[in-house]
């Protein structure tokens, strides 16, 4: 079995980039100036995961102000809408607007993954909103059915997914509205069928894809999670009593990912609990590659509580490779 | 002197009102922890032109507008014992905020909001002055907890503490009193619903002498229903006009009788309300509950609005 360690999707922007950021917006500096300043954030947050010992890296994200933005902002037929809240978080997301077809016009995050696999040695994955959820937390103005959405969604994020193919080891579709605990049984099953579509849609092998679900997990929805056909990301932190239900339903899939440090908690987790807690899981679930990871995004913890949860997830890293030697 | 509050149709507020600019300077030197003679003088300053604009716009229950609070859960947990404010957390885009943190246990040992409870009664004109404060669960789910590791365990001591601050103000003559309880529509466990009310019990169960108010706005507020009715709450008040009276249909179907406090106007909105549409909001409520059972009163604070619009 492979093992990865690895945050599952951002990291918190570094003083010196929220600074930037609005001195950028203010006029106070120049786009060279601006990108001069990001590239350090970046190199910054590159480091510190690789110096926690991670081995499967994330550029941070440390430009998107939320999982849809960066494609809301560069497909054409959206435009942004109202701040709404990201699901249960203290933490909110513009609604996209669909009111043209959409279209893909160029890469959106191909420059930030070339840059991040041209500064590390180490495996890298690459992140990108998945299409039912893209579609669920969007506002359509415009097509009328769900169904004609979606089709245009799978082929802007098929598009999107070969530009990077080359670039990225793991491909990460984040689908959270797939767990949202408000669906109904009918509703979850149409947005399993969305993901398999996009990913028969794309020509990267499967064993290379992630859909990650986060902030729920409950039997109902975890036995239709099961006919993803790619690797899921499990939040094992949010939910309860999510470990049971991954333990009591079992799992078959060739790649699975680990929410197990609480990326929405700063209460000090024991790296030895939590290799603890994986190797149990680890008794009745037999995976090709496995990631160890964060539930979820890192946006809501301050900067220096997310650094302490890549010490941890580098610690687990370890004591699981030195318990399998 | 006295004033006599009306038997039926009572007006009242939220909690918040416009920060007036003495405020937003007594803020800036709190935030440098320069609590001194001028910072109490610009809040009383504040708290007293809010008063006034209450007192002419002939609210019968009144309250201090929150000119002391920046935010009201960081307001409290500075004044609480077990927080400190966290590095900033993202809220949306690149706006931060600092968010408290549990780092100890939770303890009341001081006064908080009892001398402007007194400064307010002096002001009102013999209108009674309701308290207002940020109940358990969402002084709990908008803090970070690096104590307790127990929302349960933490929550209790939350609403332990709140109620030495409750019991402080009833003596000092409060009956009117408000827990704000925002986070609590934004959740969908059952189970925080039902861990709410134990803590209200903790918090205000024992002074059946006031009458306890709890506020929730925006979000799943169907999500409460049937735990809240069970509540020891007098009066539950909601936003109403912002979704449309929707959740008038929901107290019809649990054959609610406890108080409403009755939302009629947006506060997510500059457009003022006509007397006719607010009339019109009175009447959808007159429908299930009889005059003396509502309060008429805005869906939430009014301090995201212009003080004009407010």
């Amino acid at each position: 079995m492979r093992l990865y360690a690895g945050i599952c999707g951002s990291f918190p922007r570094p003083p010196e980039l929220r600074k930037a950021i609005n001195e950028f917006r203010e006029g106070k500096i120049g786009r060279g100036e601006f990108e001069e300043r990001y590239r350090s954030s970046f190199r910054m947050v590159v480091r510190l995961q690789e110096d926690s010992g991670l081995n499967l890296l994330t550029s941070g994200l440390l430009l998107w102000d939320d999982l849809l933005r960066p494609f809301a902002e560069n497909l054409a037929g959206i435009r942004l809408g109202r701040l709404l809240r990201f699901f249960d978080n203290n933490f909110y997301y513009r609604c996209p607007v669909i009111v043209d077809q959409i279209k893909w016009m160029r890469p959106i995050i191909l420059d930030e993954v070339r840059s991040l696999s041209e500064v590390t040695s180490k495996a890298v994955k690459a992140i990108i909103p998945g299409p039912y959820t893209f579609l669920k937390l969007s506002e359509d103005r415009f097509y009328g059915s769900r169904d004609r959405l979606a089709d245009d969604l799978i082929q802007v994020l098929e598009r999107e997914i070969e530009s990077l193919s080359d670039l990225a080891d793991f491909i990460q579709i984040d689908e959270p509205s797939l767990v949202d605990p408000e669906l109904g049984e009918d509703d979850r099953k149409w947005g399993v069928e969305v993901v398999n579509r996009l990913l028969e849609a794309v020509s990267v092998p499967r064993d290379r894809f992630l859909v990650a679900t986060y902030f729920n997990l409950d039997p109902g929805s975890y036995s239709i999670l099961l006919g993803v056909e790619a690797g899921l990301h499990l939040d094992l932190s949010s939910a309860r009593d999510a470990e049971d239900v991954l333990r009591r339903e079992g799992y078959s899939g060739d790649l699975l990912s680990l929410g197990v440090v609480d990326s929405r908690s700063i209460f000090p987790e024991k790296p030895e609990d939590i290799t603890g807690r994986v190797e149990k899981i680890l008794e009745g679930v037999s995976v090709n590659a496995l990631i160890i990871s964060t539930s979820s995004w890192l946006d809501y913890i301050p900067f220096e509580n997310a650094v302490e949860k890549l010490k941890i997830l580098g610690e687990v890293l370890r004591r699981l490779e030195a318990g399998s030697r | 002197m006295s004033y006599e509050v009306p038997g039926k149709l009572v007006t009242t507020v939220v909690g918040s009102y416009p920060y007036f600019p003495e405020a937003l300077k007594a803020l800036q030197l709190r935030r440098r922890g320069e609590r001194g003679r001028e910072y109490e003088e610009l809040v009383r300053r504040a708290i007293a032109r809010a008063v006034e604009d209450y007192l002419s716009a002939g609210i019968d229950v009144i309250a201090d507008g929150e000119q002391r609070r920046e935010d009201m859960a960081v307001f409290f947990a500075e004044e609480l014992k077990g927080f400190r404010l966290s590095g900033p957390v993202r809220i949306f885009d690149n706006v931060y905020y600092r968010r408290p943190v549990i780092v100890d246990k939770i303890e009341w040992d001081h006064e908080i909001i009892v001398e402007d409870f007194r400064y307010v009664t002096k002001l009102s004109k013999g209108r009674p002055v309701k308290v207002t404060l940020t109940g358990p669960y969402t002084m709990y789910t908008w803090s970070l907890d690096r104590y307790y590791g127990d929302m349960r365990k933490a929550m209790l001591d939350l609403a332990e503490a709140l109620s030495m601050e409750i019991r402080a103000l009833v003596k000092a003559g409060a009956r009117y009193v408000q827990v704000d309880e925002p986070a609590l529509s934004t959740r969908p466990k059952k189970e925080d619903v039902i861990l709410t009310g134990e803590a209200l019990e903790i918090m205000v169960g024992k002074f059946s002498n006031v009458k306890r108010i709890m506020h929730v706005c925006y979000g799943k507020l169907e999500r409460l229903f049937p735990e809240v009715l069970d509540f020891p709450i007098d009066q539950l008040d909601l936003e109403m006009k912002n979704s449309n009276y929707a959740l008038l249909k929901l107290l019809r179907e649990y054959s609610f009788d406890k108080e409403l406090g009755l939302g009629v106007i947006d506060v997510h909105s500059e457009k003022v309300e006509s007397v006719d549409e607010i009339i019109e909001g009175i009447r959808l409520g007159l429908e299930i509950l009889p005059p003396e059972k509502i309060y008429v009163k805005p869906d939430c604070g009014l301090k995201r609005l212009s003080r004009e619009t407010a």
